[in-house]
């Protein structure tokens, strides 16, 4: 008779991040460990092999097989794709979130470029009335209808028309946009995350929204919900075809709009400027030098987990 | 509702106490300074002690082991305004005395005592070399009934012959408890009769500090009592040259009385055969009972789990969805990941499994 396998329990040694050290540290009572996820952040799916002629035993043989990696200690560079509890079994297409980079939109990133220029200065944007107008521009004319694509006014985000968009729902041609999403898989609750040496979250109507906590990297953390307020969170996305309407294919579920301010230090130093990042000249008429930072501004679902990278990048001229 | 967090119940957290143990051997080799110009023995302007590393100390590849001295208290007949350092002996002896002993009702520092009985009385040890451990080594304490040491107790130094073993045997089941530095065992010179002449010697468990009377070295009666002849020499400098009397060796009270401190460290380090111990550390632990019920966590928001929103691993909607666990995060109820552990290789989760992850977190 052989022994039953009890080998179902598993041991493993966790080590602290370095915010968990940082708030160890503190002793305030803010290190408490309330809750856990998990996560596949060395999974590539693509490698699930369904067709595989030896047998559903080696679909996932080379998932399997993968190598793991020891804990990073920064807690930006772990747990970034997290597993998710859906009780029912039988989805077949989960959400996504998705950029609204579509031309003729105002939440078109700047074309060249594929990401968002975030002008931190009032030389930079322009008079205020025309924000981005002195920006990546063919013509030096501040009107409103020379407004830069992809350029979002850091300095006075009020008077920009611009914002960055995302998206929720199933990206699938397969299930026409005028479905409805599940209730379950819609988005109630977004994170941004920021570096906070940077700049700030502000919603559409460009009016500051407080952070919910700045991590020992300098990570600003935002967590967007209906009640923090009008101008963030979209609840009737439109239900027409085509990429005018949304990025999302098919059934949608909310969206999420804010603007970037750029932070102080940007504004009237180029300390950060020259410490990380560098200098280019555009290619406008007439041609501008200008330092720039390049950063990334994360959008997460709190609900199903899926998170975006969006492209910024910082300018400031150097005249 | 989907979610991507599981919140831990006080059923699911709980707390441990392991002690672990870890051999520690020094051999003579190091002590005596193996290295060329005894680049690993440290010696200081102040003379109050000496060092003894692992490495070059000027490395940083170096370990500090322990460090040594020796001091006699102002009763002993070695104290005199003529010996060298004689002030500096006596004060290291009540340092550590104070530390480790403690004082009396008046405020005085008491004697080491060598069998512990302090209130009775009894033999004191009046002249002492300390051995302190450095913290790397000694960790949380030094583990009881685990130390040992032998010295070289022959009239000839160069010779290994007969090396005498000083232990703190039975220090498991006898050990004393009136010292402020935490417990302590009394060193004794054989295991056979551990009596009260055969003490020779205090082990500070937590301190990390070995208290060796200097009437080890001593041949009548050996190790115990006051220093009382010159029967052991030392070699007091880096010549390693044949042992000639009268040489580059000194007599035991002429070392005591005549040397520095850290001149009678070296003759002590050259006597010195093997140091060995287990030390001890108290991990304190959490265990986190992560539990993935059946229909937990077999979805992914792993960006290469969706092909056009469409999941990977399903062809229709009536197969099972399947992840695969690398990661386990623990995080604050403001979602702050604090902790982070790693499985060795993928987990397959599907609705057909359900798992327990104990994740365990030391401090």
């Amino acid at each position: 008779m052989a022994f039953l396998d009890n080998s179902g329990d598993i041991i493993l040694d966790a080590v602290l991040t370095d915010t968990g050290r940082f708030r160890l540290a503190k002793g305030d009572g803010t290190f408490r460990i309330a809750k856990f996820a998990l996560g596949d952040d060395e999974i590539n799916y693509t490698l699930y092999d369904k067709n595989n002629s030896s047998g559903s035993a080696y679909y996932d043989l080379d998932i399997l097989q993968s190598p793991v990696f020891e804990a990073f200690t920064n807690n930006t560079s772990v747990m970034k794709s997290k597993l998710i509890s859906i009780p029912r079994t039988n989805l077949l297409y989960l959400p996504v979130v998705k950029l609204f980079d579509t031309a003729g939109k105002p939440s078109k990133t700047y074309s060249t470029l594929n990401t968002y220029i975030c002008a931190v200065d009032q030389a930079s944007q322009g008079n205020g009335n025309n924000p981005g107008s002195n920006f990546f521009q063919t013509s030096t004319s501040e009107t409103a209808a020379n407004e830069g694509t992809g350029i979002l006014g850091g300095f006075d985000p009020v008077a920009g028309n611009n914002f960055i968009e995302v998206n929720q729902g199933l990206d699938t041609l397969e299930i026409p946009p005028t479905f409805t999403i599940d209730s379950d898989l819609r988005e109630t609750q977004y994170i941004i995350e920021i570096d906070n040496r940077l700049g700030s979250i502000v919603n559409a109507n460009g009016n500051p929204t407080p952070v919910s906590f700045v991590d020992d990297d300098n990570i600003a953390s935002y967590f967007i919900t209906q009640a923090t307020g009008p101008g963030y969170i979209l609840t009737d996305l439109s239900t027409d075809a085509g990429a005018a309407a949304s990025p999302i294919a098919g059934p949608r579920g909310t969206g999420l709009r804010f603007k970037i301010k750029s932070s102080i230090e940007l504004a009237t130093s180029t300390f950060l400027f020259t410490k990380l990042g560098s200098t280019t000249t555009d290619t406008g008429t007439p041609a501008r030098n200008f330092y720039f930072i390049d950063t990334i501004v994360r959008v997460t679902g709190a609900t199903t987990g899926y998170r975006i990278d969006i492209p910024v990048r910082f300018v400031k001229t150097t005249a | 509702m989907a979610t991507v967090f599981k919140t831990l119940t006080n059923n699911d957290v709980a707390s441990t106490r392991t002690l672990l143990h870890e051999a520690i051997p020094v051999t003579g080799t190091i002590v005596s300074g193996t290295y060329v110009g005894r680049e690993n023995i440290k010696n200081y302007s102040h003379g109050m002690f000496q060092s003894v590393y692992d490495y070059p100390y000027l490395s940083s590849s170096a370990n500090h082991i322990f460090d040594i001295t020796v001091g006699y208290n102002s009763d002993s007949p070695l104290s005199a305004s003529t010996s060298t350092q004689n002030a500096k002996k006596i004060n290291m002896y009540n340092e550590l005395a104070q530390v480790l002993v403690g004082h009396d009702s008046t405020g005085s520092i008491l004697k080491f005592d060598q069998d512990g009985d302090i209130a009775s009385g009894g033999q004191k040890i009046n002249e002492a070399v300390f051995v302190n451990f450095a913290r790397l080594l000694n960790k949380d304490e030094v583990k009881k009934g685990s130390f040992e040491i032998k010295l070289l107790t022959g009239s000839n130094p160069m010779s290994a012959s007969s090396p005498l073993t000083i232990s703190d045997y039975q220090g498991t089941v006898n050990y004393r408890t009136n010292s402020p530095a935490g417990e302590y065992g009394v060193l004794y010179t054989s295991s056979a009769t551990t009596n009260s002449r055969s003490g020779v010697g205090l082990i500070y468990y937590q301190a990390g500090v070995a208290v060796i009377t200097a009437s080890v070295f001593s041949s009548n009666p050996l190790g115990y009592g006051n220093v009382v002849n010159d029967y052991c020499p030392f070699a007091t400098d880096a010549v390693t040259n044949a042992y000639v009397p009268g040489g580059h060796y000194k007599g035991l009270i002429t070392v005591l009385t005549a040397s520095s401190i850290s001149g009678a460290s070296d003759g002590f380090r050259n006597r010195m055969m093997n140091v060995q111990f287990n030390n001890t550390t108290e991990l304190n632990s959490t265990i986190y009972f992560c539990r993935a019920n059946h229909n937990d966590f077999n979805y992914s928001s792993n960006p290469t789990y969706l092909s056009s929103s469409k999941i990977r691993v399903k062809d229709q909607s009536t197969d099972s969805p399947v992840s695969y666990i690398t990661t386990v995060g623990l995080y604050s109820a403001d979602n702050e990941l604090l902790a982070v552990a790693k499985l060795s290789e993928p987990l397959k989760k599907t609705p057909e499994s359900e798992l327990t992850l104990r994740v365990r977190l030391d401090y």
